[in-house]
């Protein structure tokens, strides 16, 4: 490989060679004897390399060149410390890493605005809260009517669905997420296709032959390819035909954080009953028909809307909808008896919210910030750690420095050698950081993820996460390479050089080891913070993992049948006997204790309900409302749920006889007081028809909603009835509950060959699944905390080793003059107690308001956390103590002989 | 004196004024820069001696700006050299050096001798 100056090199010596000949040729022709010509012409000539210099120079490669030249001898420096060079780049790697992939993290989830032009102006309408849910929905007509108050203004409605089974030609079938959409949503946010057309007017036709569907960008890509591929594919979902009109664009993952739907379905698809969509009604007794199509059932509520407003307009258009929503809002008030929660929602005006208001933001706000927070500690740590590696390498350098300055080289130069060495660290690092960063934000958001349902976040490099990334390597640049050189060069390399002035180098080296010595403390001191926040977020994590959930959580296996198809639903009378049946079986099984059915599939699912106490006229909205689920027989022993008062349900209980209920401590002490619940008359709505069943039972409460909530009140009814399919059948096992899974595969089978299982996960699985910010917290903090664990135990090593070489002179006269070798290790050791001491006690001070500060996400008391700090200072005083072990040895067992000899 | 005044002259007159000289002698016809410093020896009459360590430095600045081109050949003598040529470039910046070289000399001499003015 010839470089264009190294040809101009050898050419310019063949001119100013060929100049010469010419000379000396003349003065020969003139006469002139051919060795004294060549003097002459050589004394005329000048110097000949300084020519060559100089006149290179003019070329204007000679910056190139030296960089170049910079950059072989700063690979082959880089080469020769193999443990340095692998330190820094793992040190960059993980500091830069970290930082990027919570960052990229926080952005999505915090920071990001919808990928659509003026994201500002969009905005989520909250018109009413609905009945029983609270939640921001309201019906069709109540849709349409304030669409058509404000024809100018895009109002979009939309629904999401529970996932759906999308079945491709000759592929097995995947779950998609699905959401239904009006016909102006893509429009109205401004979302370009990537391919293909998105949702006009004409898509929201009922009854069409195949249905339009529009897909995620990186969906379509998965399941067909590219977005070119993916559109005019005929399709099944739920066995319903339709056809891939388009792909929306890259960037648009939907409105919702964290949840991106595959698919988008215009909202006419529900009248089809193709998918299921969570609503909210007035409550029975109100006209609701949930067969029947929702769009022209005013009580039926199921659509959130969103709209485009200039900001300008905004009180006009909300006042217009105020108008226009009138007659819905008294509508919605018929589902309360409570005149004053009555006159309240009257009072409710419509009102917007900011897209970016979400459970996703209020939930993951404070805990990201927090591990922003721990990421750029370890980042700082990186850096400390290697800037005080590297003046320990300079001060290994001091004698060749100097020797390089002495003979002329410029203290730029050097300075540009070291940095460019540093600068070449920096960048490998990066490139690794932003890999690393990459692979590591999806793993977060798995981490962060509840068990069945990932977050999908836009998780693409972009702008902020490049200026961050650009920034951290200035930063360390800075930090650990361009500063050290600076301060080095400038204070200390030319006074110890040459004769390695002892007396001047005694005062020096005090000042660098007080220097580094305030490095390593501050490592200490920052290690300690984070080592202490693991320590707590392990506890908390252990904690919500073992509480008492008021259940059985070890023993109890839940299955999952599919149960919701026409075989089942329609002959629903059947399905007493087939739980009877399947709770038989079960039973029947080794290792199974009970079985019992339940209509809940898991956590988080009962549905709100409200029950009125007969002959009881006072009770507030508060009071009434509670959580409902439908039990088979033997639930609560199987699940382990306590029987306080009264009795289970039992076989007597059928749709022929007195409907019963049994209710928990918590919603019977809301309704009644103490008073005995057994007894009493309840009902869904109040007087007249507030005495439908009898509550014959009374349980202990159970964390049902997961293990983090409390307990909320439920009401439990008897699955036989009011026949309905099923969402779990539960089991409760001698020992450990997943290995009974193929035993109840087979079983299933034996008792209905036609029965799909979809899932089988035992309760303890399913609880912790839910523990999304804890596991988060606990899993990146006890990460972060090992890392820099293992850095101060670097820095230690690193830093003694050079200062112990440094001594070896000084450990050789102590040793010949008598001192015994357990002395030079204690005296080595001492040094490292007096950092470690002086780092511990400001690093226990911090964590202790640390932990303070992030009391909301820790569970335990302010002393059970001080135990953390005193764990974690102890596991660090360890980490750096043996790690000055190691040079300590080394220069208690050289031989003294062999050092003075040298001296 | 002789000497003092040579290395006066050259230290005076080749301040900027090299490049000029090199493209004057360059003017004709393309030439190696031993040669080239032989031309402007000779028509100085042996006043300019240019220094190898200034001509190459100027020659290769000359090349840079595109005043000049080079290419190897044969001397008459069979000898490789490096010949440089004059550009377009390098015309038009000799006419501009020259205009203000005279405009220099005009100057000078005016204060120098205002009683020859007319």
């Amino acid at each position: 490989m010839h470089w264009p100056w190294e040809r101009a090199k050898e050419s310019l010596s063949e001119e100013l060679e060929a100049h010469l000949q010419m000379a000396i040729a003349e003065r020969v022709a003139d006469g002139e004897d051919s060795t004294q010509a060549r003097a002459a012409a050589l004394h005329e000539f000048g110097n000949l390399p300084l020519i060559e210099d100089v006149t290179r120079e003019r070329r204007g490669w000679m910056w190139l060149e030296n960089l170049l030249q910079d950059t072989r001898y700063a690979l082959r420096h880089l080469r020769r410390s193999p443990a340095f060079t692998a330190t820094a780049l793992l040190t960059l790697a993980f500091g830069i890493g970290a930082n990027l992939a919570v960052f990229q993290l926080l952005y999505a989830v915090i920071l990001a605005d919808l990928p659509v032009p003026h994201p500002e102006e969009v905005t989520r309408i909250q018109a009413a809260r609905s009945p029983f849910d609270q939640s921001w929905t309201i019906s069709y007509p109540a849709y349409q009517r304030l669409r058509a108050a404000t024809p100018d203004i895009p109002l979009m409605a939309s629904a999401y669905a529970q996932d759906a089974t999308l079945d491709l030609p000759n592929r097995a079938p995947i779950e998609a997420a699905c959401t239904l959409v009006s016909d102006n949503y893509f429009s109205g946010l401004g979302v370009a296709p990537a391919a293909g057309r998105l949702f006009v007017q004409a898509d929201e036709r009922m009854d069409q032959g195949e249905w339009p569907m529009v897909l995620r960008h990186d969906f379509a890509r998965k399941t067909f390819g590219s977005a070119q591929q993916a559109v005019g594919q005929h399709v099944h979902l739920n066995g319903r035909a339709f056809i891939v009109i388009g792909v929306a664009h890259r960037r648009f993952i939907g409105d919702r954080t964290g949840y991106a739907p595959d698919i988008w379905m215009p909202l006419a698809l529900e009248s089809t009953g193709a998918l299921a969509v969570p609503w909210d009604s007035l409550g029975p007794g109100h006209d609701v028909s949930l067969d029947k199509p929702w769009y022209n059932q005013p009580t039926i509520f199921w659509l959130l809307l969103m709209a485009r407003i200039p900001p300008q307009r905004r009180a006009e258009v909300l006042a217009h909808w105020d108008q226009a929503f009138r007659n819905d809002r008294e509508v919605m008030t018929e589902a309360t008896a409570d005149p004053v929660v009555r006159a309240a929602h009257l009072r409710v005006k419509t009102g917007i919210a900011p897209l970016s208001e979400n459970g996703m933001k209020k939930k993951f706000t404070a805990p990201l910030t927090l591990l922003m927070a721990l990421s750029a500690s370890i980042f700082l740590v990186g850096c400390l750690n290697l800037a005080n590696l590297q003046l320990a390498r300079l001060h290994a350098r001091a004698h060749e420095l100097s020797v390089r300055m002495a003979l002329g080289a410029s203290s730029g130069r050097l300075i540009r050698q070291i940095v460019l060495e540093d600068a070449l660290l920096v960048a490998g690092g990066s490139v690794c950081a932003f890999v690393l960063g990459q692979v590591a934000s999806g793993i977060l958001v798995r981490w962060a993820s509840n068990r069945n349902s990932l977050f999908t976040f836009d998780l693409h490099p972009n702008l902020p996460l490049a200026a961050l990334g650009a920034g951290l390597m200035l930063l360390s640049l800075v930090s650990f390479s361009i500063l050290p050189a600076v301060i080095f060069i400038h204070t200390g390399a030319t006074q110890a050089a040459g004769s390695r002035a002892k007396v001047a180098g005694i005062s020096q080296t005090a000042r660098q080891r007080f220097r580094s010595n305030v490095l390593l403390s501050t490592q200490v001191s920052l290690s300690l913070l984070l080592s202490t926040m693991s320590v707590c977020f392990a506890a908390t994590l252990v904690h919500w993992e073992t509480v008492d959930v008021g259940m059985d959580r070890e023993h109890v296996l839940i299955v999952r049948p599919e149960l919701h198809e026409p075989r089942y639903t329609d002959r629903s009378e059947m399905l007493p006997e087939l739980y009877r049946r399947i709770q038989e079986r079960l039973e029947a099984l080794p290792g199974v204790r009970s079985a019992a059915v339940e209509m809940c599939g898991g956590i988080h699912c009962g549905w709100i309900t409200a029950l009125y106490v007969h002959g009881r006229n006072d009770l507030t909205d508060a009071q009434v409302h509670g959580q409902e689920d439908h039990v088979g027989l033997g639930f609560f022993s199987t699940l382990g749920i306590p029987i306080l008062r009264g009795r289970d349900f039992s076989s007597s209980d059928t749709d022929k006889t007195q409907p019963v209920a049994i209710i928990s401590r918590a919603y019977a002490r809301q309704l009644l007081g103490d008073a005995d619940p057994i007894g009493q008359w309840v009902g869904y709505v109040p007087a007249p028809d507030d005495h439908k069943f009898l509550i014959v039972g009374e349980v202990a409460d159970a964390r049902v909603n997961g293990a983090e909530r409390e307990a909320p009140p439920v009401v439990y009814m008897s699955i036989n009835q009011n026949p309905a399919p099923v969402n779990s059948i539960r089991l409760r096992a001698v020992g450990d509950p997943s290995q009974l899974s193929e035993g109840v595969r087979h079983a299933l089978y034996e008792v209905d060959p036609a029965l799909t299982v979809s899932e089988i996960v035992p309760l303890a699985a399913e609880l912790n699944g839910d523990l999304g910010t804890e596991k988060l917290l606990a899993r990146l903090a006890g990460i972060y905390a090992s890392l820099t664990l293992l850095l101060v135990a670097i820095g230690f090593y690193g830093v003694m080793s050079s200062r112990t070489a440094r001594r070896k002179n000084e450990f050789g006269i102590r040793l010949a003059l008598g001192a015994t070798r357990r002395h030079i290790q204690m005296l080595i050791v001492g040094q490292t107690a007096r950092v470690l001491l002086a780092g511990i006690l400001p690093g226990a001070i911090l964590s202790t308001l640390a932990v303070r500060t992030a009391s909301h996400f820790l569970y335990g008391s302010v002393s059970a956390n001080s135990l953390a700090v005193i764990a974690a200072s102890f596991v660090l005083a360890i980490a750096g103590s043996v790690a000055t072990l190691i040079p300590a040895r080394r220069a208690a067992y050289a031989d003294p002989l062999e050092t003075l000899r040298s001296e | 004196m002789a000497e003092t005044t040579k290395y006066q002259n050259r230290i005076e007159l080749l301040q900027g004024t090299l490049d000029m000289l090199v493209l004057q002698a360059l003017l004709r016809e393309p030439m190696h820069g031993y040669a080239n410093a032989q031309v402007i020896r000779s028509r100085s009459g042996e006043v300019f001696t240019v220094e190898t360590g200034s001509l190459y430095p100027a020659l290769h600045r000359l090349e840079r700006q595109k005043w000049v081109k080079s290419e190897w050949k044969l001397t008459e003598s069979k000898q490789r050299a490096k010949f440089y040529q004059l550009t377009a470039l390098g015309k038009k910046q000799l006419t501009t050096d020259h205009q203000r070289w005279l405009q220099l000399v005009r100057a000078i001499g005016a204060v120098m001798e205002p009683e020859v003015q007319p």
